[in-house]
């Protein structure tokens, strides 16, 4: 299954294909804000997209609107280093299917996983 | 006037938080405890917070009640807690504010929290906090108490623990009759 994961921290995308690799997964691809996202999603539309909503520039609750217009189906799962319920309401209103909170951790995260994976 | 003030004092203030709509991602048995080795205890806080912010799969909300050594502002402000109790603990004064030192109050007010609530969750964080101002038995014996109310209950309690603060033997003790969760952890 292929992921993607978008954050501008590259520390933090480290960990976390670190932690989804040991989850067994290994076809994951990064991105660092909105363009790059866009184009690596067109390129290998994974099955399941982490967004962090906070990116410089155009934020993840445009991402997450410009990717479901290219493609409805995809599976976009918000996070966040704070939990903020009008950003969290934004991102499922703009079509996220769930939100993980940062810093995640292998349990979060494999339980996301279980519950968008097909 | 004076009845309406004392009508209006004796309404119970809700401390559901409202439900997020996003997935539960932890499933916490009602009446277990569960010690997690961690530092900074942020699996715990998400954990709690998740489950306080989440339903079942019954629909079911959880109450919670936090009791830590982090500020309660920056509690309420990082996790989007609004009406869930959080108690600081910390040596001064005020309302909000448990002593490290006193065990008694610690105790009561987690006890009466699980007496109160069928399907609610605490968060003890500063254990190493407790043990700095106290007897380690001592806080252990708090530990045993609320763990017995809490598997006689539909309620749940969560310890963050520092693995480097305690000996081995301590955390033997601690973790008998607990439930242990252990994970790695990606910072943001």
């Amino acid at each position: 299954m292929r992921i993607l994961v978008v954050d501008d921290s590259e520390a933090f995308r480290k960990v976390m294909v670190e932690l989804l690799v040991r989850a067994g997964f290994h076809e994951i691809s990064e991105a660092s804000g909105f363009d790059e996202a866009v184009d690596v999603y067109r390129k290998n539309r994974p099955a399941i997209m982490f967004v962090d909503m906070v990116l410089p520039g155009r934020s993840g609750v445009d991402l997450t609107k410009e990717i479901l217009k290219i493609d409805p189906s995809a599976k976009v799962i918000a996070m966040s280093s704070i939990i903020n319920k009008s950003m969290i309401k934004q991102s499922l209103d703009a079509g996220a299917k769930d939100f993980l909170l940062k810093p995640t951790n292998e349990i979060a995260l494999s339980s996301v996983l279980a519950m968008w994976s097909d | 006037m004076s009845l309406l003030l004392f009508r209006k004092s004796r309404q119970k203030r809700s401390i559901k938080e409202s439900a997020l709509g996003i997935s539960r991602k932890y499933s916490l048995l009602a009446g277990k405890s569960y010690v997690i080795e961690e530092t900074p205890p942020s699996i715990s806080f998400d954990a709690f917070s998740n489950l306080i912010s989440t339903v079942d799969e019954k629909g079911n909300k959880t109450v919670g009640m936090a009791i830590t050594r982090q500020h309660p502002d920056l509690v309420r402000e990082k996790y989007g807690l609004e009406n869930t109790p959080i108690f600081w603990l910390a040596t001064r004064a005020g309302e909000g504010v448990i002593s490290p030192t006193n065990l008694g109050i610690l105790t009561h007010t987690m006890v009466k929290f699980v007496e109160e609530h069928e399907n609610g969750v605490i968060l003890l964080d500063g254990l190493e906090y407790l043990v700095s101002n106290n007897d380690f038995n001592k806080v252990l014996r708090v530990i045993d108490q609320v763990n017995d109310h809490v598997s006689q209950s539909g309620s749940r309690l969560i310890l963050p623990v520092d693995p480097r603060v305690f000996e081995p033997r301590e955390l033997a003790l601690l973790e008998r009759n607990m439930e242990k969760i252990s994970a790695a952890a990606a910072a943001g």
